[in-house]
This record gives structure tokens, C-alpha cells and sequence, in this order.
């Protein structure tokens, strides 16, 4: 029997759309600056408080590499499930989830153990940024849906977390400040040149990386809510540490600038219509 | 005329020259805006000249200076129709009943203030609750009925799944109430509803009509 729960692709072999002529080329990412940022508030309308976010692709010439877009949803404040005991807070519950036809391998339906452990992360981020005292006795669901394919993990972290921090703002959660995720990584040419430090990797550009930093930070109260490091570290330079913690910090202030920008928008429309 | 917009995170000003309104949180001595929206400054309210100086019959705490300052708050009137409230203690809300026990009549919460809910939150009324006098012959079977709409006061956050409310107030009970023949009921004293129809008359904890 079919499985009716959910729209499966197509059984067969399908063509893909072959695009004749490629874009123009964009222009070359500098070191010092993070790709561009496409951010939207309130593109779900039966959700509580939803955002979309978009990163430039560097380089749009390449088959399938497509620019990494994002989808958060945020349900409620609502009242809690019956079995669940008494909290004086609100209930934080995120979700990260990969659309199935989001990597190149396709996805299942459930989420795996990287998913679910980006959604700690997650957790982690937003927890810190919100005034869960405001709301006792009920819940929040934060579902971040990642709709298209080719970056690795940290990135797609840090963008959950920007396009999570403009959704909270959109659903009218209290929060201290609006958080926002950056990455810097360490890479490498080969082994003869010094490594560098690079805010908010493309991961297909770089030969090799050593070590990654992806941190969520509330900028007007400088504190960091969520740090994730991976890598090894050269032992040469004792600094390099920090360097890298503060290139992803300059990343957040960056993301955070848009997320600023659109949230005015959000109200200026808002006043517009009303 | 433009509002100054805030959003999460944004400096609105030294806690010493405002007061911290809805959608505000104080940190180290400053106020900072918690959501997004417009930020509205509220002037303290002119104090009506005083009559004739009481006589101090309770020691009172000294009068305190922030009841001079103006009140800062950020509301989301604009962005959104939908805005989430929760039920607080001390808040009147509307609710329907939905279920009857001997214990308890458990509603459904379903207005608070003059603002509809997103959501319906459960909420209990214990016996004990219904009215101010004679608690101890109170029947909730006798005070309300599945269906009606009461008026209520929210009087604790209860335990896990239901808000905890009271009635006990001559303007508190029963609002709207339908007959066991379906007809809509008017009320006739503090404790009956009458079917205009059947002319039967139900008990009810009836709310004092404004």
C-alpha cells in the first residue's frame, strides 16, 4: 500500500532543469566580510512568529551549488501538554530539521542525530536570550527548517540561530537582546603557507580547514549564549584561539546588523498598514 | 506622526528617569526594550489636589520617587492582530465551562482583560471559590452548568494544567446561561436564571448585571 502520510518524490528517474546560461559572476568574497544575508519576518502566517533567511552564493557558476536558505517557524506562547509538570517559565522546545530534498543525499522524514544535536545547540542559544520568566506555564516550539543543500553544520548553525532570533522578535517573545550566530574558521592552501583566519567560511573554497568557531552572541550585552569549536588548533601561536573567537564575533555583529534592519522594516510596515 | 521603534536589546534609558513598563527589562541599572515595537511614554498621573491630611492610621512605606517618574513600555499595537497574553493573577477573564465535578467546574479561559486569546487555557473553580459567604453550602452542580459563560477573577496560577478562579464577587458568575430545554436564560436573583419559554427557573451563581 501507498504510503499516504507524506508527499514522497517521484519513484522514477527525474531530469533535472539544465539552466543554459549561468548568472554573471558575483564578486569576489573578501576575507573580512560575511556573505550577504536575505532575512524576512512573517512569511508563516498561521505561525506565531516566523523569518526566512537567504546567504548569497559566492559562486553561482558551479552546479549545484546552491545558496543556503532557511525557514523558522515559532508557535506560541501556548499551554502546555496535560502530562507536563507545572513551570514557572516558558518551555523552550527547538526543532532542526533538513528538508528531505535538502543534501545531496536525500534526507528520511526523522530527524537523525545531527539534526537533533543542532538543535541543542539551538536550544542553547536562544535560551539565553530569552526572558523565560515572563511567560509561566506555557510552551514555545522554535522548528527550523533548512530547505536547500551544500554547507556544512556550523554554518547552517549559525544561520538557524539568526533566523530563530528574528522570529522570536516577530512572535513577541520577551528577550534580552536579539542574538545572532556568526562562524570563523582556520584554513590552510597546503602546508607550506601560514594558516589563515576567515569570518564565515565557504567551505567549497578552502582547501582544507584546521579548526571552526560558531558562536551566538547578544551584542548590546556582550555575552556569548552558545560557543561550538571544532578542530585542531596549531600549536605555535597561543593566540590563535582567541583570534579565531573574536573573527566569529565580528561575524554575529554582522548578522545581528541585518536582523536590526529588518526588524524595523517589520515595524515601519506594520505601522504603514494600520 | 513616526513612533520610535525598539527592538529586543535596544537602550531605552537610564532606570532612574523612567519607570519599566510592559515589554521592558532593567539591566545593570538601565532599561532596555524586551520586544519588538513602539516605544510609548506614559506622564504620571497628576495627583488630585489632596483633601484635608488624614491622620496616619498605618505606617506606610515612605512615598517613593518612582511613583513621579514617567512609565517607558514597548506595545506591538501595529505589527500584528495577534497578540499573546497570558492570564495573570488578579485579571477578570471570560471562560465557558466545560466540564462539571463535585470538586471543581473546570472552564476553558478564553478572553482576558478585553483580549481575545490565541489560545484557550484551562482554568478550575473549587466550591470554595464560587462565593464569598456560606462556602460551605456551596454546590458546584447548583452554580454552573457545562456551557455557561462566566465571568471569573483569576486568583493563582493553579497547578500544571488549569489556572486556579474565583467568583466570589457580587459582579463575578455567570453571564450567559441556556436552560436544559436549550433557550437562553435571563437572570432573575443573585442565585437563578429563568427560561423565558418553559418559565422554569435554574440555580445558577449568577453575575451582578452592570
Amino acid at each position: 500500500m501507498a504510503d499516504r502520510r507524506r508527499i514522497n518524490g517521484p519513484v522514477g528517474a527525474t531530469t533535472p532543469p539544465i539552466f543554459d546560461k549561468p548568472a554573471g559572476p558575483a564578486a569576489a568574497k573578501t576575507r573580512d566580510a560575511i556573505r550577504k544575508i536575505f532575512l524576512k519576518t512573517g512569511i508563516t502566517p498561521s505561525a506565531s512568529g516566523s523569518a526566512y533567511l537567504e546567504l548569497e552564493n559566492p559562486n553561482p557558476q558551479r552546479p549545484g551549488n546552491t545558496s543556503l536558505k532557511l525557514s523558522c517557524t515559532v508557535h506560541g506562547p501556548r499551554s502546555l501538554p496535560r502530562s507536563a509538570p507545572f513551570s514557572p517559565h516558558i518551555i523552550l522546545t527547538t526543532h532542526v530539521k533538513y528538508a528531505p530534498f535538502a543534501t545531496r543525499q536525500r534526507r528520511g522524514y526523522l530527524r537523525d542525530s545531527s539534526e537533533r544535536d543542532l538543535g541543542v545547540h539551538l536550544e542553547t542559544a536562544l535560551r539565553g536570550a530569552i526572558i523565560a520568566d515572563r511567560w509561566p506555564k506555557s510552551g514555545v516550539d522554535i522548528i527550523s527548517q533548512k530547505d536547500d543543500e551544500g554547507w556544512d553544520m556550523m554554518n547552517v548553525l549559525s544561520g538557524c540561530i539568526t533566523v530563530a532570533s528574528a522570529a522570536i522578535a516577530d512572535a513577541g517573545i520577551d528577550c534580552v537582546d536579539t542574538v545572532a550566530g556568526g562562524v570563523a574558521a582556520l584554513v590552510c592552501k597546503d602546508d607550506k603557507t601560514a594558516p589563515t583566519i576567515v569570518m564565515d567560511p565557504v567551505v567549497a573554497e578552502h582547501d582544507s580547514i584546521l579548526a571552526a568557531c560558531c558562536v551566538a552572541y547578544l551584542p548590546t550585552r556582550d555575552e556569548i549564549t552558545n560557543m561550538w569549536f571544532k578542530g585542531r588548533l596549531p600549536g605555535a601561536d597561543m593566540m590563535v584561539y582567541d583570534k579565531l573567537m573574536e573573527k566569529s564575533l565580528v561575524a554575529c555583529r554582522c548578522a545581528n546588523r541585518v536582523i536590526v534592519q529588518e526588524l524595523n522594516e517589520t515595524v515601519k510596515k506594520g505601522q504603514g498598514i494600520s | 506622526m513616526a513612533q520610535t521603534i525598539a527592538i529586543p536589546g535596544q537602550l531605552l534609558g537610564p532606570s532612574s528617569k523612567y519607570v519599566a513598563g510592559p515589554g521592558t527589562h532593567i539591566h545593570e541599572a538601565n532599561l532596555y526594550s524586551s520586544v519588538l515595537g513602539t516605544v510609548t511614554i506614559a506622564q504620571p498621573e497628576k495627583k488630585i489636589a489632596p483633601g484635608p491630611a488624614k491622620r496616619l492610621t498605618k505606617i506606610a512605606g515612605l512615598p517613593s520617587s518612582s511613583a513621579q517618574l514617567p512609565t517607558i513600555s514597548v506595545s506591538r499595537t501595529g505589527i500584528s492582530e495577534k497578540r499573546e497574553v497570558l492570564p495573570e493573577v488578579g485579571n477578570v477573564v471570560l471562560c465557558r465551562v466545560t466540564r462539571i465535578q463535585p470538586r471543581q467546574a473546570t472552564v476553558a479561559i478564553l478572553v482576558v482583560g478585553d483580549t481575545v486569546l490565541e489560545a484557550e487555557w484551562q482554568g478550575v473553580i473549587r466550591p470554595q471559590d464560587v462565593r464569598a459567604t456560606e462556602k460551605d453550602k456551596v454546590k458546584i452542580y447548583e452554580s454552573f452548568r457545562p456551557g455557561d459563560i462566566v465571568r471569573a477573577q483569576v486568583i493563582s496560577l493553579g497547578d500544571q494544567a488549569s489556572y486556579y478562579l474565583a467568583t466570589a464577587s457580587n459582579d463575578l458568575g455567570v453571564i450567559m446561561a441556556t436552560s436544559e430545554a436549550g433557550n437562553v436564560m435571563y437572570p432573575v436573583s443573585w442565585k437563578e436564571y429563568r427560561d423565558p419559554e418553559t418559565g422554569l427557573n435554574e440555580n445558577r451563581k449568577v453575575a451582578k448585571p452592570f
